[in-house]
């Protein structure tokens, strides 16, 4: 608070001159400013739920450690705002943002001898409906987890999060024929993991659920 | 991606698999696609892939984001993390020490505290709108000046001695209703002030002050003795609003009332006559 009286002529009183029409003249430059924030609020948000399964699916699944990652890519996305590049994209910013602490997380814990512990934690995302089809779902998302990480990368950006092959390579910042071929040698291992796993695996899997029957 | 008469390669597949083709290669390659049906398995395989995997990763979260990811509440936390108020109070600790010792190094410090203006504008604004806040939310009989059955008299009103078109904020999302406001002394000018209520008796307050001069700054937290308060300056409008009611509840409001007043987003919307449920 203030200290002093209204009608002293305090320090507020210098600081806050009374509204009037000479103030109004001002606003013209201060309501670009007003929506610069707004934007930025606004083309952040829009980008967190992607944000959020990118960094889950990153994390094979642990819920509140892809939280924390994405907190502290809005943290320092706010905190680097005025350094973005103006080619415009913020997605695949905030993206790179996400997948370089991701790596250098990684890194650390690494370090830290964590990884073991890291890779084991696979809780996989549930899928609700049909029997059948989530077994299949489930051995996928198993397959996929077992991809080396550059290729799940891609697979994820690309295919889940619709980025385009450049803003792809951006994120990465390889080339966008690397993640051409990253993303064609990750579907085929996919494929054939999937193939072997339905000539060895079903029969067991029938033979399962006629039991159950 | 090639030129347009490059034979077929795996990057226009998975391209095509990623609906990425451009019309011309699309063409070609369904016409290479026809002539290899074995090709074609494999792109639908991978197709179906690319659907499960979507499916598998886009179910948990539809769900909203938890407070700590909201753009908003960073934003808070950042400014309450950040060095400004203490930075300020040691400064100002230095400049009286080397002050008292006269020396010329103070010299440098001086810039730091004459821009904490906006500091003091937050604190007094802080300050009012609590201190409005405790008199009137107490008040069963005449809580606010103007009723809402007067809501369009009321707008105007403090519209006009404030000097800027405000509005009344729709909050009834969250079960609150305006009761009326009243316009409020405040060391720079008037001060507008609407009541509202919610249903189990929790009443709020929004404070409004004109500050044409100050630049607009993110939302600011802060609690005494029971009451809660955002503050925030955006387009020449110093807002407070404050409640006995907890954090994340007033970062809800503060959220609402900081669109309802945007420009560009949702057009400021002026509640429906009092009684009638929306």
């Amino acid at each position: 608070m203030i200290p002093g009286a209204p009608s002293e002529s305090s320090a507020a009183a210098q600081i806050l001159p009374p509204p009037g029409r000479g103030s109004l003249r001002l606003r013209g430059s201060r309501v670009s400013y007003g929506g610069a924030m707004r934007d930025r609020a606004a083309l952040i948000e829009a980008q967190i739920p992607g944000l959020r399964r990118f960094a889950y699916a990153l994390l094979r699944g642990d819920r509140e450690r892809a939280d924390d990652l994405v907190q502290d890519t809005l943290e320092r996305a706010l905190s680097c705002w005025h350094l973005r590049r103006n080619d415009g994209n913020v997605r695949s910013w905030l993206y790179t943002i996400l997948h370089n602490r991701f790596l250098s997380d990684q890194l650390r814990a690494r370090r830290r001898g964590l990884h073991d512990a890291l890779t084991e934690a696979t809780d996989l995302p549930g899928i609700d409906g049909g029997q059948d089809s989530a077994l299949e779902h489930r051995d996928l998302l198993r397959a996929f987890s077992a991809l080396p990480e550059e290729q799940r990368t891609v697979l994820l950006l690309v295919g889940v999060e619709d980025l385009s092959y450049e803003e792809a390579a951006r994120v990465l910042g390889v080339p966008i024929g690397t993640v051409m071929s990253r993303l064609s040698r990750g579907r085929e291992r996919l494929r054939q993991h999937m193939r072997g796993n339905i000539d060895e695996g079903s029969p067991r899997r029938n033979a399962g659920l006629r039991r159950v029957k | 991606m090639r030129a347009a008469g490059a034979p077929i390669g795996e990057d226009d597949l998975q391209a095509n698999v990623d609906g990425r083709l451009p019309p011309e290669r699309a063409e070609l390659v369904e016409t290479y696609l026809a002539a290899h049906p074995e090709e074609r398995e494999r792109l639908s395989q991978y197709a179906e892939q690319r659907a499960a995997l979507r499916a598998a990763f886009a179910v948990p979260f539809e769900e909203s984001a938890p407070t700590r990811l909201r753009v908003a509440h960073l934003l808070a936390e950042r400014r309450r993390n950040r060095p400004g108020r203490l930075a300020q109070i040691a400064a100002a600790v230095i400049l009286l020490v080397l002050g008292g010792i006269g020396g010329w190094t103070a010299r440098e410090v001086v810039p730091r505290l004459t821009s904490s203006s906006s500091a003091i504008l937050a604190s007094t604004v802080f300050d009012d709108a609590i201190a409005a806040h405790r008199t009137f939310s107490v008040e069963t009989r005449h809580p606010v000046e103007v009723g809402a059955n007067e809501e369009a008299h009321l707008i105007q009103w403090l519209s006009k001695r404030l000097g800027h078109r405000l509005i009344a904020p729709d909050l009834t999302a969250l079960g609150f209703r305006l009761m009326g406001g009243r316009l409020l002394p405040a060391d720079s000018g008037p001060a507008a002030l609407f009541m509202y209520e919610d249903g189990k008796g929790t009443r709020l307050s929004c404070y409004y002050l004109a500050a044409d001069f100050a630049e607009e700054t993110e939302f600011q937290y802060r609690e005494q003795d029971g009451v809660g308060a955002f503050y925030w300056v955006d387009d020449g409008l110093a807002y407070a609003i404050a409640a006995n009611a907890p954090r994340d509840l007033l970062l809800k409001i503060a959220e609402i009332i900081y669109r309802q007043n945007s420009p560009d987003g949702t057009q400021p919307k002026i509640p429906s006559a009092p009684g009638k449920p929306s």
